[in-house]
């Protein structure tokens, strides 16, 4: 269980997180909101590259205790809006890039790559350069990074960005497979209603950093103040 | 300008630690010798220096080729005046290369790069140093010169030291350069704008700041400062174009003083680098290495712009 | 273990370099092809971290003349062979480079660049005030009145052996680098220049991973250094002025900062080319012209350098060569 206690992030005199509170459990959540609600900054300060106050827990482990790059170690996987995919490297040499760090023998790792490749259906192009690849192919690898190794959280920002209606569909199917290959929980952050309806639970609407509506994704995305603030207008009981 | 007197603080205190240190049992007015002598070098640094923040600030580009323009534009100037041409209409058709140059690269070549990390543009200011470095060698002798100005031969004198109007006039140009770029950023619109521009290329350029004017008036006064600046070294160090270019070396440490963007900090910085340089001739153990001063100094600057730096990415994230 | 075309062909020039060239070149292109060596190897070491990491290094031969200088010192103050200097002197200036790049490694590429071209002027200072050890005293080790000389390796005395001796140590280095490449530290390098955030969200620890790239650069410098003095016997402050190492680095990206045919091509610009062109008539200085449009041409269109275009039209471009 993902828990955000009054988590709030200052970048000068903005406030781009409002003393966010949420106790996010699904297998399967998302986080919503118009362009700059602060959804990705939520993200960011659990990955660490922001200072914050507040705390955020997940399972009752507190990752801001750890640097950064140990937290991927302790079992947090992050994919971005941009897929970040090494064009150096090939697809099976990306997946190495982040079972480096993870603890384990080095047959160990081969296996869990093995079988990252496998659930996404990659494994006939694990050998394909980084720069070869075409967007689809990039985007399933960076979700093959993410599921790497027994994974406690997965963090997806808008994994679907650039995707056709199919490949959407496909990605989606995957990520609600995820927590059924571990003990991952995975938060996805996208704009498409319908993916989020589909794969989500819970879902988490934010707005100007403050959370407007957590709850039932069906139930959220009824509510006329989450209506209201993907257009703008008041709502009755804001 | 709050910011501005702390800063002024710091480095007149650094300054004034040194000379206590190192003038400590010599007589005062030795001190103050060493004290101007190193005002006339630092301010040399600084004019370089304040070019280099004043492009880099519009542009993103670090112009490494800032020394080779000004030596182009003094050795033009120098053969004018061999030439026979009018000394001062020699001067001013040098130093007019200094823009022209400036700009002709900043529209066609840097322009092919605008949207690239400052470090790739960097480098290719050295490709631009490197081709008038070349042609300049090529088309004169390696036989020593001199540039002289009219200015060389009055002279104040300054507590001990007899310093030349030429020195004087740097000083003065640099300092009127600071102020009245300040103030001009302050200011004008078109100050607003290349304010906005250093902040935010992207966002300038979607809410209709017109990159391309404000940029090309940021390369003409960088190639100003660049073509004046080497009519100064040319008098004051040394004619020779090799040595002229790759001054923009210690110039560098004076902006770097100034963090890449401040330029009261380039200007106290450049003056204090000077100073200091100067007044390690007063130590046994460092006088033969006093020119490491600004380059220490440069890399103590960068210590503390990275202390407190929590993560930073770069490129676009 | 996956051998690609383009290292192939790098091997097999290695080894007909290693057996023909010493014997092919006679008197001074002994030498000279020894310093070539030495310059290729340093070129390497600014190469791979410009090609896979971007970090630009301008003070390359300036971390050379710090190799060369402690090579030397050892050399005159002890009586180690001359394989203990030479390891020494590069392990010392790969640690002083890491340890003078550091506050920079954490900062947008830009300064680090600054940073390395304020090194590069201050060892300049330093070379020029104290000059080389030639087994005189005291610390700076400067003699006036004679000249010790500097003892080469025991399997590398003439110069036709040195040069073959010096040439193996290339080949070493760039092995080294390649092995780094091909395991942890190589993908480590590919992610952060990918992106740094990405990286970081991989677990890869940048800072350690970027300070480690700059020693290793900074290690083959000395190696290239402590060469260039066993090959020179003395060295002179002029060879690792700051211009030098701002002239080396816009070779390394006109020859191709990514491939060892890039390196070569570098070392062979850098350090034969102008002599060559002195003895065809053509001023030397031109050679500037056309280096400097060289990098502009580079860096806007043809990343890849010479060498790439090169491999390119072979298509020998290694397994993990991709853009």
């Amino acid at each position: 269980m993902i828990a955000l206690e009054n988590l709030t992030v200052r970048f000068g005199g903005i406030v781009a997180l409002d003393a966010v509170t949420a106790q996010v459990s699904a297998p399967v959540s998302g986080i919503i909101g118009p362009n700059g609600a602060g959804k990705t900054t939520t993200m960011n300060v659990i990955s660490g590259f922001l200072t914050s106050s507040g705390s955020v827990t997940v399972d009752g482990v507190d990752p801001m205790q750890m640097p950064p790059h140990l937290r991927t170690r302790w079992g947090l996987r992050r994919s971005f809006q941009r897929e970040q995919i090494a064009d150096d490297l090939t697809v099976a040499e990306n997946l190495w890039a982040i079972a480096d760090n993870l603890a384990g023998s080095r047959a160990t790792k081969r296996a869990d790559i093995e079988t990252a490749l496998e659930f996404v259906g990659i494994t006939a192009i694990a050998g394909k350069p980084g720069a070869r690849l075409n967007t689809f192919e990039r985007r399933l690898c960076d979700l093959a990074r993410c599921v790497t190794g027994n994974p406690r959280l997965i963090m997806l920002d808008e994994p679907a960005g650039g995707l056709t209606v199919e490949e959407t569909a496909r990605l989606g199917d995957l990520i609600t497979a995820i927590p059924d290959l571990g003990r991952a929980q995975v938060l996805v952050i996208d704009h498409d209603v319908d993916l989020i309806s589909r794969i989500c639970r819970e879902t988490l609407v934010l707005d100007f950093g403050r959370r407007i509506a957590f709850g039932p994704t069906s139930v959220v995305l009824a509510d006329p103040a989450v209506k209201a603030a993907y257009l703008g207008i008041e709502a009755d009981h804001a | 300008m709050r910011e501005i007197l702390k800063s002024l603080l710091l480095w007149v205190a650094l300054v004034g630690v040194l000379a206590l240190a190192l003038g400590h049992g010599k007589p005062p007015n030795v001190l103050g010798l060493f004290i101007v002598s190193g005002l006339a070098v630092g301010s040399l640094y600084a004019l370089g220096g304040i070019g280099l923040v004043v492009l880099y600030r519009a542009t993103g580009v670090l112009n490494l080729a800032a020394g080779a323009i000004g030596a182009v534009a003094v050795m033009v100037a120098w053969q004018l005046v061999q030439w026979g041409i009018f000394a001062p209409l020699a001067w001013v058709m040098g130093l007019a290369l200094g823009p022209m140059l400036a700009t002709a690269y900043g529209r066609t070549l840097a322009s092919r790069m605008a949207w690239r990390e400052p470090v790739v543009k960097a480098v290719a200011s050295l490709g631009f140093a490197f081709v008038l470095l070349g042609l300049v060698s090529f088309l004169w002798s390696d036989d020593p010169r001199k540039f002289e100005l009219p200015t060389d031969k009055a002279a104040v004198m300054l507590l001990g030291l007899r310093v030349t109007v030429t020195r004087l006039v740097v000083v003065g140009a640099t300092i009127a350069l600071v102020i009245g770029i300040s103030a001009a950023l302050d200011s004008t619109r078109i100050g607003l704008q290349m304010r906005a521009l250093a902040n935010n290329r992207r966002l300038s350029s979607l809410i209709g700041i017109p990159i391309t004017r404000v940029e090309t008036l940021a390369w003409a006064l960088s190639g100003l400062i660049f073509g004046f600046t080497g009519l100064m070294f040319g008098d004051l160090v040394r004619l020779d174009p090799s040595v002229i270019t790759f001054l923009v070396i210690p110039c560098v440490a004076a902006a770097i003083a100034g963090r890449l963007q401040s330029l009261p900090d380039v200007l106290m910085g450049g003056l204090a680098m000077g100073v200091i340089e100067s007044l390690l001739t007063l130590s046994d153990t460092f006088k033969d290495v006093r020119p490491i001063a600004p380059y220490v100094i440069a890399a103590l600057v960068l210590l503390l712009m990275n202390r407190g730096r929590h993560l930073t990415f770069s490129g676009e994230d | 273990m996956r051998i690609s075309r383009s290292g192939l062909a790098g091997l097999t020039l290695a080894v007909i370099a290693v057996l023909v060239l010493p014997m092919a070149a006679g008197g001074q292109w002994l030498k000279i092809f020894t310093s070539t060596t030495a310059f290729a190897l340093a070129a390497m070491g600014a190469g791979f971290m410009y090609a896979r990491l971007g970090m630009v290094s301008l003070a390359q031969v300036g971390l050379m003349g710090l190799g060369g200088w402690i090579t030397l010192r050892l050399n005159h103050a002890y009586g180690f062979p001359f394989e203990v200097n030479l390891l020494i002197g590069a392990v010392i200036t790969s640690v002083l480079g890491m340890v003078l790049a550091l506050p920079a490694l954490r900062m947008r590429g830009l300064y680090l660049a600054l940073i390395t071209l304020m090194v590069a002027g201050g060892l300049e200072v330093i070379f020029t005030a104290h000059q080389f050890p030639n087994g005189g005293a005291g610390f700076w080790g400067v003699g006036t009145s004679f000249s010790a000389t500097m003892r080469r390796p025991a399997l590398g005395q003439s110069d036709e052996s040195f040069l073959r001796y010096a040439l193996v140590i290339a080949v070493l280095g760039f092995l080294l680098i390649d092995a780094h490449l091909r395991s942890r530290p190589g993908r480590a390098w590919a992610l952060i220049r990918r992106s740094e955030a990405a990286a970081l969200a991989s677990g890869v620890n940048v800072t350690l991973y970027k300070t480690w790239a700059f020693g290793l650069s900074g290690l083959l410098a000395g190696l290239g250094g402590g060469i260039l003095a066993a090959s020179l016997g003395l060295l002179d402050a002029a060879t690792f002025r700051a211009s030098e190492s701002v002239l080396l680095f816009a070779l390394v990206v006109v020859g191709g900062a990514r491939f060892w045919l890039g390196a070569v091509i570098t070392a062979v610009l850098y350090r034969v080319a102008p002599g060559l062109l002195n003895n065809w008539g053509v001023d030397a200085d031109l050679a500037l012209v056309f280096f400097g449009a060289a990098l502009l041409h580079a860096v806007i269109t043809a990343p890849e350098g010479i060498a790439g275009q090169i491999f390119g039209l072979f298509k020998m471009e290694a397994a993990n060569d991709r853009a």
